[in-house]
């Protein structure tokens, strides 16, 4: 079903300029927080077995700490080879101190 | 014995001193991820949190300094000295249908497939069955470590494993195995291992792509899918690259198959033409030609693809311009 609303964690518990992983149902997801602004794309990088939410945060960009590859946060684009398919990102709401996706 | 722990699943297994981390927990029927086995990919690191390892190849391309700052090792590479504690996400894409397990091969037949390419048929101690699609390793004895090749064959009980390598320039182990293996003789043999095996449940097409050493298991793919009921309605296009006429194999290789030239296809391509070389095939890289066979249809296929580097690349390139979906997509990173 698409638009189907889905609560992820609370604002607080993702700190700035950190990523927390949150799994829900088949999705494993990758909540970033950039200077309050939150994000959400797939954890599992798409070139290799690597977690994005443990990966070091350069700005807007994460890197992948198996091959080094990155990602941008906000739209999910390559930054960094060896990866060369874009991660799927999400919608994102915020609905009082909870941090919502559409999928 | 060293026993490895990982604390964040409560997750134990035994490691024998004679084996690696990785290649053990994969013993235990546990996801660790991994590819290529050999050091190259990086795909299975892991940091160690408490315990001594040993690195067998200190100069594995997949593992650099700043890995080694940050206590982050290869699991195909490491040997514990002691009981671990290490950290990593196991995945259950990685789990092995049949778990892999070391054995011997007695050479029993060779066969040269192309001017570089040969077939290494071995007869197993203890028969082990693999997927379509998938490798082993092979340990010459007069040979430093290990090196993965894809088998070529397709075997219910595994007695047999057969491989199609290709001759490496100045390599140590097919020169052992090319110069120095005769049959009677045997190889130390581990498997099966990889990730790109044949999807008989999926609801698609299929199409091989393979290059150079990428031969083996597009071998084997094909040889599955045509024999496989589930896929009795598929159209199988199998693309095969090489820089000129020589490097191609013989037709009889796929012609034997039932169905070809009705539902299993052949498109051979070369892609260094010599002027009056007699060659009227096609010409150019195995991923143009599948756009230019297939054009939109190969966002529908089930696409498996093994071959060099820039091969491997230049596929990729492909299947994200095209928007194929990756899930479609198999392969083992090998580099």
């Amino acid at each position: 079903m698409s638009g189907q609303k889905i609560e992820l964690c609370k604002t607080t518990e993702v700190d700035e300029g950190t990523a927390i992983k949150v799994e829900k149902g088949d999705l494993s997801l990758a909540v970033f927080n950039l200077n309050g602004a939150f994000y959400v794309m797939d954890d599992l990088c798409s070139h290799g077995p690597g977690s994005l939410s443990e990966g070091p945060i350069h700005g807007d960009v994460v890197e992948c700490d198996f091959h080094n590859g990155s990602f941008n946060i906000t739209t999910g684009e390559v930054v960094d080879p060896p990866c060369m398919i874009p991660q799927r990102v999400y919608q994102v709401t915020i609905e009082g101190d909870a941090v919502f996706i559409t999928v | 014995m060293p026993q490895i722990l990982i604390p964040a699943t409560q997750t134990a297994f035994d490691c024998p001193p004679d084996d690696t981390i990785m290649r053990a927990a994969v013993r235990h029927g546990l996801g660790f991820p991994y590819e290529c086995n050999v050091g190259s990919c990086g795909n299975c690191k892991f940091e160690l949190l408490e315990g001594e390892i040993e690195h067998l190849r200190k100069d594995a391309p997949g593992w650099t300094e700043r890995d080694l700052q940050r206590k982050r090792y290869l699991g195909c590479q490491a040997k514990p000295l002691t009981d671990c504690k290490i950290k990593l996400n196991l995945r259950d894409h990685y789990k092995s249908h049949f778990v892999p397990a070391k054995t011997t091969g007695t050479l029993s037949a060779i066969e040269d497939i192309t001017h570089d390419i040969r077939e290494f048929r071995f007869t197993l101690a203890a028969p082990k069955p693999f997927l379509p699609g998938q490798y082993g390793l092979i340990l010459p004895t007069d040979v430093h470590g290990a090196r993965a090749y894809s088998m070529s064959n397709v075997t219910a009980d595994g007695a047999e494993w057969h491989f199609q390598i290709r001759r490496v320039p100045n390599g140590a182990c097919t020169g052992a195995l090319f110069e120095r293996l005769s049959v009677g003789q045997t190889v130390e043999l581990d498997g099966p291992y990889g990730m790109a095996y044949l999807r008989e449940d999926a609801p698609r097409d299929i199409v091989l792509l393979g290059g150079g050493s990428g031969l083996s298991p597009m071998v084997s793919l094909v040889r599955a899918a045509i024999a496989s009921e589930k896929l009795a309605d598929r159209q199988i296009h199998f693309f095969y690259g090489g820089r000129t006429p020589r490097d191609l194999f013989r037709e009889t290789l796929l012609s034997v198959l039932p169905g070809y030239g009705s539902r299993l296809h052949y498109h051979p391509a070369i892609s260094m033409p010599e002027e009056n070389g007699g060659w009227t095939g096609k010409v150019g890289f195995v991923h143009d030609i599948a756009k230019a066979t297939l054009g939109e249809k190969l966002r529908e296929c089930e696409i498996y693809f093994a071959g060099p580097p820039l091969m491997a690349e230049a596929v990729m390139k492909t299947v994200v311009e095209m928007k194929i979906p990756p899930a479609q997509v198999h392969f083992d990173q090998f580099f």
